[in-house]
């Protein structure tokens, strides 16, 4: 029992630490594919390091959400990371604390809030980029929905650990058509959720047309460090919701030893680089889409996971 | 045919999975807008019908799925679209068309009910076969037979109306392959070539279009009318 | 043997028309060489199926074979593809350039084509290959019909060549439906016979499907109500000899034959009631039609409209499943066959004199041209269904047996409707041919002799088979309805 806490601790820690460096091989990635030569892997941390030694500025007219939410979206990643396999397959302390929706649920909770506070500054490019945020969130939603529950009805439980095993077991199950399908589907969600294009351009600076930086507009200091950092960490719990229980389940720790689990963090690791790569050849060979079309990327999710659910149901 | 109820084979995962894209590509013709894209999702829908026929032929050896495969390739894949690019020339295939009958989010969710739709016609059939690959190709066929005449429907350009016909067609042999496999093969090489002869004509016919009226809208087509 | 005949003396008249001479009298007379060997042989046909005692015709088994039912389809192709040669000679000289030669051998290899897939549709006994027999009817005529070049004629065609492909792809879901539950019943052959004989063992869910499914496919390829808007304007647009194909063979006789021979095998089922689905479909078609030719602008229209209300008749008549009806039906299949060419010819000839389509336009055509205006209102009559015409005769036929067989709404309802439609085109033609002629066409210009040839020949069974029907021709035809349902 005692161990499973201590492997819990160590997910937690793992998330935390490797996030801005998942952030930051991105970053690297796609300057090397323009020809550019890029920021350094480790920048972002030495932007969260810097960002928390700077003094904070604060508007007069905020309330308590704006000085709150820095800390809900630092800390709801770290809920789901409880929740989800991250590093090992068999379920670890705290994992039938919540299901998959109940994380999805968390995980929009940090949205929530991050929209309400880019209203509660009255910064007019605040509010703009908060509502077309939820515009984009709110057409994620059913995605979503309908993603976990066809997962969890061909595996026949929410838990994430339980779906996961479902696909590891037979390996034929991988080419199973819903399970491709939801690949596809998911995929085009994290585009959506994580801001990258062709939904948002991550990293531009024209306020007009931000989408999911817009959030961080009008944080300054141990605030933006803490918003920065809990960008990365929901970014990283995206991408291990998608990698370990829906697309790659394998190379997680099998056994209950401590080895096990520190050699599982490499192998998560290298998956998530390779997804990486995958990300950077999509997002540069696309256009950021305008903003009408943003729903029928998200409405092409959306069928292509109800024709999913359509070949599990009618078997 | 075989009962091969109670083996999952992986073969019977990539039929299915091969369904699954060929539902896909079909409701990629009806969203996609540009006329060259709905062109190349043809040219997938038509290799998935292959790529089925092939797994299907080798799980239940029936040698002339094999030939069936072979001919699509090399009539829907490579001949027809050849035709088509040959006989209508480039810049109809360069438009993009703005103005469907309904907006695109509202025909995919119109395109779903419809798929729907021939699950439910097709569910009591089912039950009349213990075949594993009737299971989700006569549905998937109908829902692409289906989806091919919404097509018509909706789009008001020329030739994804074309490509929607043909992947009606395409949706017919789909259930066929699983269905009629017995048919005897001469009826499936004529089939196969009428619908090299369908392409043709539609070619010809709305190059025909494109010179007398220089466009190929369906929409302006609305002269003859009742009384 | 002679079967294959029939197929190979249209494909090598279509190709000697192809021949590169400057004359544009030869692919005409190639043309009407062809078809006039067809009808021979057709008849030789129909006389081996007589003394048969309309037993099978087979010249390769199980694939390519007929019986007396398909031999009047045969005959009726041969002749009024004979006739509309001829009439084809003189229109393609008054309507291309002296010139044009190339125009002209195109029409008559498509021609010879389109007569080709339309004989081929009664002789392949194997379903799916007749399906692809059916399909080429189509294919092969979408160009006769866009012939003219004009805005309207290439809409009309676009029009015709999707919703027929349309409804081609639903036929062949429903064949192959059909074939799996031929599989299931533990049927051998694919063929008319074949199915005919597993008909009662046909698991109920899949025969109703595929008859749904048949029936919305061949059903838009004949012009059958509600698929029906192609019909109008493609038999408008095209040429008037090419109308007399499309209307009265392809339309009425060979698709119609096709449903027809479905009906058999689905009525095997009794909670099918395919009959009855039968009857709502043709009343529904002459109803339509009927209203629709009260508000006609166009002759040729008008007559295409009339077209939908004949295969309504007969699509009824069919599904009355009473043997006189049956019998009235094939005598109507093949009255409206030889009226509604002659109709078309008689349009054609208007169309030359007077050069324009419209009905409002044209007055007095008696005074104008006599022979135009004399064509015209015996077309009228004979296929508004008035005596002494051979219409008159199949429909009366058709009511008194539906009376007889005590279904007294239906046959209301068609006598209704054939009232109310012999009113529209009594009204149309008779404002075209009688009154002051207008001052444009006070000058008559030269018709062609072939095209009085050709009505002449036209008209000689419209009348004949109104007046009297000999007996030989009624055992025929009573060979061919039991040959249907045995």
């Amino acid at each position: 029992m005692l161990e499973r806490i201590l492997y819990n601790i160590i997910q937690v820690l793992t998330v935390m630490i490797f996030a801005p460096l998942i952030k930051g091989i991105l970053n690297k990635l796609k300057e090397n594919v323009q020809s550019k030569t890029g920021q350094s892997i480790l920048q972002p941390y030495r932007d969260i390091w810097k960002l928390f030694h700077k003094d904070e500025v604060i508007s007069e007219n905020s309330s308590w959400i704006f000085r709150v939410t820095p800390y809900i979206v630092f800390i709801t990643p770290i809920f789901v990371t409880l929740l989800i396999p991250v590093l090992t397959t068999y379920p670890l302390f705290f994992a039938f604390m919540g299901d998959m929706v109940g994380g999805g649920f968390i995980l929009s909770l940090g949205g929530f809030f991050a929209a309400l506070a880019s209203v509660d500054t009255a910064n007019p490019y605040g509010a703009m980029g908060a509502s077309r945020t939820r515009m984009v969130g709110f057409l994620v939603e059913p995605v979503f929905m309908i993603v976990f529950f066809t997962v969890s009805f061909v595996a026949g439980s929410t838990i994430p650990y339980i779906v996961q095993m479902h696909w590891v077991t037979p390996v034929s199950n991988f080419f199973d058509p819903s399970h491709i399908l939801l690949m596809i589907a998911f995929f085009m969600i994290i585009l959506a959720e994580a801001g990258r294009i062709p939904v948002d351009n991550p990293s531009g600076h024209f306020e007009l047309a931000m989408i999911d930086e817009s959030k961080n507009l009008e944080y300054s200091g141990p605030s933006a460090a803490l918003i920065k950092w809990g960008g990365a960490m929901k970014f990283f719990v995206l991408l291990c919701i998608f990698l370990n229980v829906i697309t790659m389940p394998w190379g997680l720790a099998q056994t209950q030893s401590l080895l096990a689990v520190l050699f599982a963090i490499p192998l998560v690791l290298t998956k998530i680089f390779v997804f990486i790569l995958v990300l950077v050849i999509v997002e540069s060979s696309l256009a950021k889409l305008r903003l009408f079309r943003i729903t029928e990327f998200l409405s092409a999710a959306f069928i292509i996971s109800i024709i999913a659910m359509i070949t599990v149901f009618f078997k | 045919m075989i009962d091969h109820t109670t083996t999952f084979s992986i073969f019977t995962e990539l039929a299915e999975l091969s369904a699954a894209l060929f539902l896909l590509t079909s409701f990629g013709i009806i969203a996609m807008r540009q006329v060259q894209a709905s062109l190349i999702m043809f040219i997938l829908q038509s290799l998935l019908l292959a790529m089925s026929a092939i797994i299907l032929g080798y799980q239940y050896t029936i040698n002339h799925l094999f030939v069936v495969a072979g001919v699509t390739i090399v009539i829907k894949c490579m001949l027809l679209p050849w035709l088509l690019r040959y006989t209508i020339r480039k810049e109809v295939y360069a438009r993009r068309e703005i103005l469907q009958v309904l907006n695109i989010p509202t025909s995919l969710l119109i395109a779903v009910a419809i798929t729907i739709f021939a699950y439910f016609i097709t569910s009591p059939l089912l039950k009349l076969s213990n075949d594993v690959a009737i299971q989700f190709n006569l549905p998937i066929g109908l829902a692409v037979l289906l989806l091919g005449a919404y097509t018509i429907m909706v789009r008001t350009e020329a030739v994804p109306q074309v490509i929607g016909i043909l992947s009606m067609e395409n949706g017919a042999f789909f259930a066929g392959i699983s269905i009629a496999s017995n048919l005897p093969l001469i009826a499936e090489l004529a089939a196969a070539f009428d619908v090299l002869i369908i392409a043709l004509v539609m070619g010809i016919l709305i190059s025909k279009i494109h010179e007398h009226t220089g466009d190929t809208s369906i929409k302006k087509m609305t002269i003859l009318k009742e009384g | 043997m002679e079967l294959i005949f029939l197929l190979f003396i249209p494909a090598i008249a279509s190709i000697l028309s192809l021949v590169p001479v400057k004359n544009r009298d030869y692919p005409a007379l190639v043309t009407v060489i062809g078809s006039l060997l067809d009808v021979v042989i057709t008849l030789h046909l129909a006389l081996i199926a007589y003394y048969r005692g309309g037993g099978e015709i087979v010249a390769i088994n199980h694939l390519i074979s007929t019986d007396a039912f398909g031999i009047i389809i045969v005959v009726l192709t041969a002749f009024v593809g004979f006739t509309a040669s001829i009439f084809s000679w003189g229109y393609m000289k008054k309507v291309t350039e002296a010139d044009n030669y190339s125009k002209v051998r195109r029409y008559y290899a498509r021609y010879n084509l389109f007569m080709l897939s339309m004989f081929a549709v009664p002789i392949f006994s194997q379903i799916a290959v007749m399906w692809i027999a059916v399909e080429l009817t189509t294919i092969l005529s979408v160009f006769l019909v866009s012939f003219r070049n004009t805005k309207e004629a290439l809409e009309a065609a676009w029009k015709y060549a999707i919703l027929t492909s349309m409804g081609a792809a639903f036929a062949l879901f429903g064949i192959l439906i059909l074939y799996w539950s031929m599989k299931l019943a533990g049927g051998d052959y694919f063929t008319w016979n074949g199915l005919k004989q597993i008909s009662t063992s046909i698991p109920s869910y899949a025969a109703m499907t595929s008859f749904v499914f048949i029936l919305i496919g061949f059903g838009a390829k004949a012009g059958l109500v509600p698929l029906h808007v192609w019909l109008p304007d493609a038999h408008s647009q095209a040429p008037s000899p090419v109308s007399a194909l499309l209307s009265p063979l392809k339309c009425s006789t060979v698709i119609i034959y096709v449903l027809l021979r479905f009906l058999p095998i689905f009525s095997g089922d009794s909670s099918l009631y395919a009959g009855n689905w039968y009857e709502v479909i043709g009343l529904l078609s002459m109803g339509v039609s009927a209203f629709l030719i009260l508000q006609v602008k166009d002759y040729k229209r008008l007559f295409a409209f009339s077209t939908i209300e004949q295969m309504g008749i007969i699509l009824t008549a069919a599904g009355l499943l009473a043997n006189g009806a049956h019998y009235g039906a094939l005598y109507q299949m093949f009255s409206q066959a030889v009226t509604k060419s002659f109709c078309f010819f008689a349009a054609g000839t208007v169309l030359t004199i007077t050069q324009t389509q419209q009905i409002e336009s044209i007055k007095g055509l008696v005074r104008i041209s006599p022979i135009a205006g004399i064509a015209l209102i015996i077309s009228g009559f004979a296929i508004a269904g008035a005596p002494p015409f051979a219409v008159f005769l199949g429909e009366i036929t058709i009511l008194k047996s539906g009376v007889a067989a005590g279904q007294y709404l239906v046959t209301g309802l068609m006598a209704f409707f054939i009232i109310i439609s012999f009113i529209g085109i009594m009204y149309n033609i008779n404002r075209m041919a009688f009154g002051k002629p207008s001052e444009r066409y006070t000058s008559t210009k030269q018709l062609p002799v072939s095209y009085s040839m050709a009505l002449g020949i036209a008209v000689i069974p419209v009348i004949l088979f109104g007046l009297y029907v000999p007996v030989p021709i009624s055992e025929f035809i009573n060979l061919a309805v039991s040959s249907w349902w045995r």
